[in-house]
């Protein structure tokens, strides 16, 4: 005859051992300190050293320098929770597959997403309040835009629904993230060339160099790699964030 | 007791009972299977149908009230003796494609989330492949959805007076509209129902999936209609819309066994 | 060489456990089963039989540990393993819409098996529901559902057999039904395996070999 009875439960963690002992990505603080400055850097430069573009309604143009960052931003890091979601199906590392640390990244670069896109679409709106007098026209690059907002939405909304179990949730998510491949890959190439929608983007004025002057190049370009960087931040954040919810929660 | 329990055993062909157990059908014999299993089990509860059909009947009476004067009506062109339709037949399609939309998301659930609320999805996995599964479930969504298509349509184009445009472009952007609704209605049922979600859920996943696939769809709607017509711009209207709905089918194909075992 | 030897089937339980979320269920569950034997598991409401059952059968991955079927000596994965085992549960329902042939013929096709009428009746009748094959399982009763279940874990003549609670609303004939099928599983060539998870003081009795588990913290 065969007993078996349950151990006393092991104390400490009963999580998996973590695939990083710390969060990986930058170290330190100093890359943080030198972005806060790049940024403040950025903001001074948008109303102080760039000039205004020529054929926009007053002062409008300005809001590049944060809309088109936020909004590059909240595609990448789509990309970004599709690729951790990737790799947490489908890794061949034996310990990395179904880790649910990778499931936390994605649902990190899922949330920062979320919040760029939000950023991005209310910048966009204002701009083209000012531009144009309508805050929305339905042009191929605010239907994008849009798609995008909800994409994230219903990520969250699964999330939550998802909920009991860790990694029943996690399998849930990742599968959509990967399905929403298709919609997003067209939303971003497919969406904004359809000859049948209109576009009222200003992608030909701006980048015809007559209108902008040289100062232009001079904030954009610091503005993307300060926003890629506070994004960088934010996402470490976000999943340490989560590491200590999970310590408290094991307790 | 005993003679019946072996008679129960003599059921198979003859092999002894202890080799190894037959080995399934391949899998389209499987998925074919479960196709016929429900569309048996649906004709004999209509659920689905119903459920479907009624959405579509009301949808359908309600846009024929509602527009009965637009339908016909003509603004002039500015500048000229010319008038053009104040609804173009491209808006009227769209709209048709909006009622499918809903229809599909209003009937097409019922695939996934009968077996989970039942609890026959355990019965399932123990008998048949996932990828079995998904495709003998997308074979019946896609049926359901032709089949309402096929009825709707020749109404909705009665009740608004829609164009049919060149019947073989008609035909491409009906069936690429609705293989796209099905596989986009399939794989979020799929998810709703392990989440045990309610309708909301499963209309919040499917929004985003549908956002895009109708601006694929509106864009094939103003090829269809255009004249003249290159054929290039027909090629790629319709060739986005199957793509999408191909791509779509084979991420889900991919994905699926992820979602439905544990 | 003995048939015995060559269709070797053994299933084996490898410090098995599981937990759900932070609570526990079981843990360093350990044990063999060989053909030809049957072992019941035991334990209070809650202890973790169902789930020691689902693990086995290849339908939920064990937080530790590993629950093994070799055949001929080749350890089976979670989805390889489907076709040799015929599971059943409190929780297994089959189709309400449709009648109980029809439910042995759909799942008996998905085992690549076509069913005669007379292998039909033959199997209904061995569970008691001869006659009733042509009623739709909505109508049936409780104990007729579960009747419904054993003919449909026989599909296939699975050479291991997983029983949760396979005498749950059965009557005294049912009962003696099931003890049957176990008793004709251990005899079948080669030998059967039986593994039942049981509520039923009476039911322990049916096993040579016994695993008793203990709530878990």
């Amino acid at each position: 005859m065969t007993t078996a009875q349950t151990q006393p439960p092991l104390t400490g963690s009963p999580q998996p051992p973590p695939l990083h002992p710390q969060p990986a990505g930058l170290k330190g603080a100093a890359w943080k300190w030198g972005m806060g400055l790049l940024m403040c850097y950025v903001i001074y430069g948008a109303f102080f050293i760039a000039k205004n573009a020529i054929g926009f309604v007053g002062d409008s143009a300005r809001i590049i320098f944060f809309h088109v960052p936020c909004a590059v931003l909240s595609s990448i890091a789509y990309f970004v929770a599709a690729a951790y979601a990737g790799l947490y199906l489908f890794s061949s590392h034996p310990t990395k597959r179904f880790h649910l640390d990778l499931d936390a990244k994605a649902a990190a670069a899922m949330e920062l997403g979320f919040v760029f896109c939000i950023l991005a679409t209310v910048t966009g709106s204002v701009f083209a309040g000012m531009q144009w007098g309508t805050f929305w026209n339905w042009d191929p690059r605010e239907i994008s835009i849009v798609g995008m907002l909800l994409l994230y939405a219903a990520y969250l909304v699964l999330r939550s629904a998802g909920g009991e179990q860790p990694d029943k949730r996690a399998r849930l998510t990742t599968v959509y993230i990967l399905i929403t491949l298709i919609p997003t890959v067209f939303l971003i190439w497919v969406v904004p060339r359809i000859q049948a929608l209109q576009s009222l983007h200003p992608t030909s004025v701006l980048a015809n160099p007559k209108n902008t002057s040289a100062a232009y190049k001079e904030v954009l370009y610091p503005s993307f790699l300060a926003f890629i960087l506070l994004f960088t931040w934010l996402f470490q954040l976000r999943f340490r964030l989560y590491k200590l919810a999970n310590k408290v929660a094991s307790r | 007791m005993g003679r019946a329990a072996d008679t129960a055993g003599a059921g198979t062909v003859g092999a002894p009972a202890n080799d190894v157990p037959a080995a399934g059908p391949a899998w389209p014999q499987a998925a074919a299977a479960l196709f016929a299993k429900d569309l048996r089990a649906e004709m004999r509860t209509k659920v689905a149908v119903s459920a479907i059909g009624v959405f579509t009947l009301s949808a359908l009476l309600l846009i024929g009230l509602a527009t009965a004067t637009l339908k016909g009506a003509q603004i002039p062109i500015p500048q000229s003796d010319l008038t053009r339709p104040a609804w173009d037949p491209a808006g009227k399609m769209a709209l048709l494609w909006v009622l499918l939309c809903f229809a599909a998301f209003t009937g097409l659930a019922h695939a996934f989330v009968h077996e989970e609320e039942a609890g026959t999805s355990l019965a399932l996995r123990l008998s048949m492949p996932a990828g079995a599964v998904y495709a003998g479930k997308l074979a019946f969504n896609l049926a359901l959805i032709f089949a309402v298509a096929l009825v709707a349509t020749p109404l909705y184009m009665l009740i608004t007076g829609m164009p049919s445009g060149p019947p073989p472009v008609f035909l491409l952007v009906m069936l690429g509209g609705c293989a796209g609704l099905a596989a986009a209605a399939t794989i979020v049922a799929a998810l709703a129902a392990k989440a045990r979600g309610t309708g909301a859920l499963y209309s919040a996943l499917g929004l985003p999936i549908l956002f895009v696939f109708l601006a694929l769809l509106l864009n094939a709607a103003k090829t269809l209609y255009a004249s003249p017509q290159p054929v290039l711009d027909v090629v790629k209207a319709v060739g986005g819309l199957f793509s999408y709905g191909l791509l779509l089918i084979t991420v889900s194909a991919l994905t699926f066994g992820f979602i439905w075992e544990e | 060489m003995q048939i015995e030897d060559s269709c070797a089937i053994r299933v084996i339980w490898d410090g098995v456990g599981h937990r759900f979320g932070a609570r526990s269920v079981f843990s360093d569950v350990c044990g063999q089963v060989e053909a030809g034997q049957v072992c019941v598991v035991t334990g209070p409401n809650g202890s973790g039989k169902s789930t020691l059952l689902r693990i086995t059968a290849g339908l939920l991955q064990p937080s530790a540990g590993v629950a093994q079927v070799v055949v001929d000596g080749q350890p089976l994965d979670m989805l390889a393993r489907r076709r040799y085992l015929g599971y059943a549960a409190p929780d297994l329902t089959l189709y309400r819409e449709l009648t109980g042939a029809e439910n042995l013929q759909f799942f008996a096709r998905l085992r690549g098996l076509t069913l005669s009428r007379e292998d039909l009746i033959a199997r209904l009748s061995a569970v008691g529901l001869r006659g009733r094959g042509r009623d739709l399982v909505s109508a049936y009763s409780s104990g007729m559902r579960q009747r419904l279940k054993v003919a449909f874990v026989l599909l296939g003549q699975p050479p291991i057999l997983l029983l949760d609670e396979p005498t749950a609303n059965l009557d005294v004939e049912g009962a003696a039904m099931v003890e049957e099928v176990i008793a004709a599983q251990r005899r079948r060539p080669g030998g059967g395996v039986t593994i039942v998870a049981t509520n039923e003081p009476r039911e322990v009795e049916w096993g040579e070999l016994q695993i008793r588990l203990e709530p878990g913290r």
